[in-house]
């Protein structure tokens, strides 16, 4: 396997990788946010 | 010398009060949300047909995954300005990864807020012309343009779409360029006002184009496979002729995902706006993420494809590749002059918006650079300010130069524009998120909140989230680095320049600042305050406060101090050093917010209260809005009178109107002082801040006069006096403004302010009486040659 195949591997990986944790980050953040909508205690939003 | 009453016994020392908060006035997260919109919101007009040049029909679904991938970049940023470390990429890759990488960063990030300018004044020109040209072939088609200009034209008439993109794009600079110098302050109801009328047209362009799919059918754009990636010439750069976009999947999804990461841009705003927040700021901030998430989601993402689905191949890049949005409202079922008149519409909300982001490009980059030069890394010389104006003119001349450099060589090319956009875009990200990663091992204070996952082994944390989010930023940094030579080479040029400006400043500067600290030292003694507290400055109740700028005119202080006995009544010298846009972001050092033009300033102060012999303190705040700064100094020191100098840019009715809103902005409870405004000649105008009996004209002096006469005759009120009269007048007033008669009254209320005087400022801060200097106190031991800051 010749370095620049390598080097496209790895960043490949890496895209993939990302990608798959960053779902995950979309995920659990999301649950979150709708709770932050939901939530309307207190009185900012003027 | 001069001292403030509580210094320290046998140090001769002037104190100064160096407040390190900077004093914001708190905005709702709506607001903050259509600040960063005008910015992330701007690029929807041109990040789908830039897209779709590099890489094919597919491009929509790209433009969607960055969108989608933006809500896991805003938790970067949401954890970074949960830390104790807040802000932007300069501060947080400096706590980091030090100084170098820092410079490099912000260099990047200076990249990126240059050509914030050019390309969305670019567009907005594409559009313009775009309109132009078609309104003109569209008249043509009825016959509408006469055969001899037919004929001149040999055919019909066109405008250059490019030239003219570039001289509208020119005009807008300039404008802002000027408007820079002046100083013109950011508005966030300005940005509210651009994002409800961008808002209209969103949901007129997804509601018309969902029932134009629902009359005329509709494809999806090709899935985004290897197969269906259409690289142009320009897309691969350095890999024109390699075969390796070609044999690998996956990496075509990452040069794919590269040519359509500027589409969220503006992400950073995110950090500059944090610091205004309103209270409670972390959900407030989180939930100024979601707004611009979904907005940018629906408006960015689903305009690019709706584009694809409904603009036909034939003409969708030929014609409306850079503006994309005027061929969507084209393209709609219905009336042609409904459709023009649509896409008129499209192009004065594009025009808006883009402008906005021609001025938020200046500003930042102002703001940016005034941050950097605060932190040594660029030299005083470029922060020395405007004569007449007080702002950072030589900054923004070179900002404002550097983007007209670029709309020039561009020549219009909106797609060589994009492209080297977003080599700052992605690169600044990277170093951004790399720095969160470094600092979830080297920073171990309390965060409020972390980007999640995040796994814990044998009392190790491992940062799955933030990680993830920057794998995926670095690798789309490297492929973006091959395949965009034009943005490759001019990103390095311009960050090698800038890094290496910074360096040398930052050597210059270290050898200058040593010497102007020691001479700071020996002559004041800074105290640091978190915030403006009267017991902090050491000073009584029903103080005189005086705001001062520029060392040049000190009169205003002359005439406060020729009239005030120090010992029964302080004097307080206050200066507001200006944090520009994203500089609020950061929590300020003392070093970095008393410049050596702070100690010119108050040396000149101090030089005339020692020849009136008397004393002042000093006070030195950081603030965003150099009104609300007095408003809620003089608030937080209980003073009695503000006296202010003439402003170059208003007349005194004026700052008492600005002076009156801050104060009207200050949560209660509040005390009300007087404003008093010392004109050149020595002309002095007084007014009340706050509520306050107002002038009463002498012929209403009389009608209530005459009504209380007769009620008085009416049996069993005799008692009734004048204040009865007006206090039943006033609850009726009140309960008719707010039902029935409200518009009748509001119609006869402007009819009679259009005949009363121009200004608008009885409401708030009514003009009492103009008084003459009279007689100073007499002062023997005041000498006047002694006077330095003449």
């Amino acid at each position: 396997m010749s370095l620049s195949i390598l080097f496209v591997k790895v960043l490949e990986f890496m895209f993939v990788a990302g990608w798959i944790g960053s779902v995950i980050v979309l995920l659990l953040t999301g649950a979150e946010d709708v709770e932050t909508l939901l939530d309307t205690k207190d009185e900012t939003t003027h | 010398m001069s001292s403030t009453p509580n210094a320290p016994s046998g140090d001769n020392r002037v104190r100064i009060v160096v407040a390190t908060s900077v004093m914001l006035t708190f905005i709702s997260y709506w607001r903050a949300a259509a600040v960063i919109l005008n910015d992330l919101g701007s690029s929807a007009f041109y990040a789908g047909g830039i897209a779709e040049q590099a890489i094919g029909k597919s491009a929509p679904w790209f433009v969607l995954g960055v969108m989608l991938f933006a809500f896991a970049v805003r938790a970067v940023y949401v954890e970074s300005c949960s830390m104790f470390v807040r802000g932007g990429v300069y501060r947080v890759v400096k706590e980091a990864l030090g100084g170098t990488l820092a410079k490099l960063s912000v260099s990047a990030l200076m990249f990126d807020y240059i050509l914030t300018g050019p390309v969305s004044g670019v567009s907005a020109g594409q559009y313009i012309a775009g309109l132009i040209n078609d309104t003109i072939a569209m008249a043509d088609t009825h016959g509408w343009v006469p055969s001899a200009v037919h004929r001149m034209f040999h055919g019909t008439p066109q405008v250059g779409v490019n030239g003219t993109a570039v001289v509208f794009a020119i005009a807008v600079t300039l404008y802002f360029w000027w408007e820079n110098i002046k100083g013109i302050e950011e508005s966030s109801e300005k940005a509210l006002w651009v994002m409800q009328i961008t808002t209209v047209m969103v949901v007129m362009l997804l509601g018309w184009s969902g029932f134009t799919l629902l009359k005329v059918g509709f494809h999806l754009p090709p899935f985004p496979t290897l197969a269906n990636i259409h690289y142009s010439d320009e897309s691969l750069g350095f890999w024109k002729h390699s075969s390796l976009p070609h044999r690998f999947g996956v990496l075509g999804l990452i040069i794919g995902f590269g040519h359509s990461v500027l589409a969220m841009s503006g992400e950073e705003s995110l950090a500059q706006v944090y610091r205004e927040l309103a209270h409670p700021k972390l959900k407030n901030l989180k939930r100024t993420a979601i707004v611009i998430g979904v907005y940018s989601f629906v408006f960015t993402g689903l305009v690019s494809l709706l584009a694809v689905m409904l603009i036909p191949d034939g003409v969708r890049m030929k014609v409306y590749s850079d503006n994309l949005i005027a061929g969507l409202a084209m393209n709609m079922v219905g009336p042609p002059v409904l459709r023009l008149a649509f896409r008129a519409f499209v192009v004065v909300v594009g025009f808006l918006i883009l402008s906005g982001a021609v001025n938020t490009a200046i500003v930042g980059s102002n703001g940016v650079l005034n941050r950097v030069s605060e932190d040594g890394v660029l030299a005083d010389w470029f922060r020395r300010p405007h004569k007449k104006y007080g702002t950072t003119y030589r900054v923004i001349n070179l900002i404002v130069g550097l983007q007209l450099f670029t709309i020039i060589v561009s020549w219009g090319n909106i797609y060589t524009l994009g492209e080297a956009y977003a080599f700052g875009v992605v690169w600044s990200f990277v170093f951004k998120t790399i720095s969160m990663l470094v600092l979830r091992y080297r920073y171990k204070g309390e965060r409020n909140w972390k980007v999640p996952p995040n796994l814990h082994i044998f009392g190790v944390e491992i940062p799955i989230g933030l990680a993830s989010v920057g794998m995926v930023l670095l690798s789309t940094a490297i492929v973006n680095l091959f395949t965009k030579s034009v943005a490759t080479v001019s990103g390095i040029i311009f960050s090698v320049v800038f890094f290496a400006i910074f360096t040398f400043s930052e050597r210059v500067n270290r050898r200058k600042h040593a010497h102007t600290l020691s001479q700071m030292k020996e002559q004041f003694q800074l105290q640091q305050a978190e915030s403006v507290q009267r017991e902090t400055v050491g000073i009584r109740p029903g103080n005189v406060l005086v705001p001062v700028r520029d060392y040049n005119t000190l009169n205003h202080l002359k005439w406060v101090l020729e009239r005030t006995d120090t010992r029964e009544q302080d004097v307080v010298v206050m200066t507001a050093r200006i944090s520009q846009f994203g500089t609020a972001a950061y929590g300020l050092s003392t070093d970095q917010i008393f410049s050596d033009y702070e100690q010119t300033l108050f040396t000149r102060a101090v030089s005339v209260a020692e020849s009136f012999g008397k004393k002042i303190s000093l006070l030195l705040v950081p603030a965003r809005d150099p009104w609300s700064a007095v408003a809620q100094t003089a608030h937080n020191l209980e003073s009695s009178a503000v006296v202010a100098g003439l402003s170059s840019k208003m007349t005194t009715a004026e700052q008492a109107f600005v002076l009156g809103s801050a104060w009207e902005a200050i949560p209660e409870p509040k005390q009300q002082f007087i404003l008093q405004i010392v004109q050149p000649g020595g002309v002095v105008d007084t007014f009340r801040i706050g509520p306050h009996t107002p002038t009463m004209k002498n012929e209403d002096v009389v009608l209530l006069h005459r009504l209380w006469l007769n009620v008085t005759q009416e049996p069993g009120l005799e008692k009734v006096h004048h204040h009865d009269i007006l206090t039943q007048a006033l609850t009726r007033f009140a309960r008719d403004f707010g039902a029935h008669d409200h518009e009748d009254i509001v119609k006869e209320l402007r009819r009679q302010s259009a005949q009363a005087e121009p200004f608008p400022v009885r409401r708030i801060a009514d003009q009492i009486h103009t008084v003459q200097p009279g007689p100073p106190r007499p002062d023997p031991d005041h000498d006047s040659t002694n006077d330095t800051s003449k």
